[in-house]
């Protein structure tokens, strides 16, 4: 139960970080480009990750001396970042359309949702398949229609 | 239109996709070596796109305030704090708190940056999404205890 609600607070600050994210790379990307601004945040993110790999072996190895190579991963599980950076292209291709921004990403939450209901339903990418309940449904909705809501509900 | 609406929606299906692998990377490899593959995947394969299509704008973007430069430390906590709670939520769960945390933020954002009080609208849906939260955090209870006993 303890280790649930950590999971489910860690997700809703992990939104925070998003935005905090999206915040300072659209600064950079109105004065640059998008594909140019997302290059600058992947170099400084990589620097930021790799700080907090080493903080965090240093932290961790005393209580856990062999913490290393469990079984291999296939060459894919290395290949996350690649749709992360089409994210960026296709997204300045949606935002400078007519749909603009707020319908953009409107749509773009409504296609993550709905994927991820079918990544849960069939197990794509070797994940645990989950059964998604009337109340996951109803839990769904609400979020997409309250995030409309606050898409388009005006500054 | 409509070409726009489906690049939306299968943008977000890339997103959901980058994030899943993500996840699976860190149950082998730690969250902050996800982020890190991720990052350094990501900044190959940029500077390969960069190179073809020649948009490089160094100059302006050494003329913004530092603080510009913090959104890759927030985009690399993100993804390691992602990854982490990804395959342990499951990806409907893990994306609908990450919306709800980020469309919450976003409000307050508007509020801190610019001052304005939310309208009648955002207010209505902060109370939407977090009725959809609460629906979720029902959702995964039973699963929890599922989890104690095996």
């Amino acid at each position: 139960m303890m280790g649930r609600s950590t999971d489910w607070l860690m997700a809703i600050l992990g939104g925070l970080l998003l935005a905090l994210m999206i915040n300072y790379n659209s600064l950079l990307a109105r004065h640059t480009t998008p594909i140019f601004a997302s290059w600058v945040a992947h170099g400084l993110g990589a620097v930021a990750a790799f700080v907090l790999v080493m903080l965090h072996h240093r932290v961790v190895r005393p209580a856990d001396p062999a913490a290393q190579p469990g079984p291999r991963p296939p060459l894919w599980f290395y290949a996350g970042g690649i749709p992360g950076t089409l994210v960026v292209i296709l997204a300045a291709i949606a935002v400078n359309s007519s749909l603009a921004l707020s319908g953009a990403i409107a749509f773009m939450l409504v296609g993550q949702v709905i994927f991820g209901i079918a990544v849960d339903h069939l197990g794509l990418f070797r994940t645990q398949r989950r059964r998604i309940t009337r109340i996951d449904l109803l839990g769904a909705l609400a979020v997409l229609a309250g995030s409309t809501l606050i898409i388009f509900g005006g500054r | 239109m409509i070409v726009y609406v489906l690049l939306a929606i299968l943008n977000g299906i890339v997103i959901g996709t980058s994030r899943a692998i993500n996840g699976q990377l860190s149950v082998v490899r730690g969250a902050f070596r996800a982020s890190l593959w991720n990052h350094l995947v990501g900044f190959v394969f940029l500077t390969l796109v960069l190179a073809a299509i020649g948009q490089w704008r160094f100059e302006s973007a050494l003329a913004l305030p530092r603080v510009a430069y913090l959104g890759g430390l927030f985009g690399a906590l993100f993804v390691a704090v992602n990854s982490y709670v990804f395959p342990r939520l499951g990806a409907m769960n893990a994306a609908l708190l990450v919306i709800s945390g980020q469309m919450i933020s976003a409000v307050v954002l508007d509020y801190l940056n610019a001052n304005v009080t939310p309208t009648l609208a955002r207010c209505a849906g902060v109370v939407l999404v977090l009725a959809g939260v609460y629906l979720t955090r029902i959702s995964t209870r039973p699963l929890a205890s599922k989890d104690k006993a095996s």
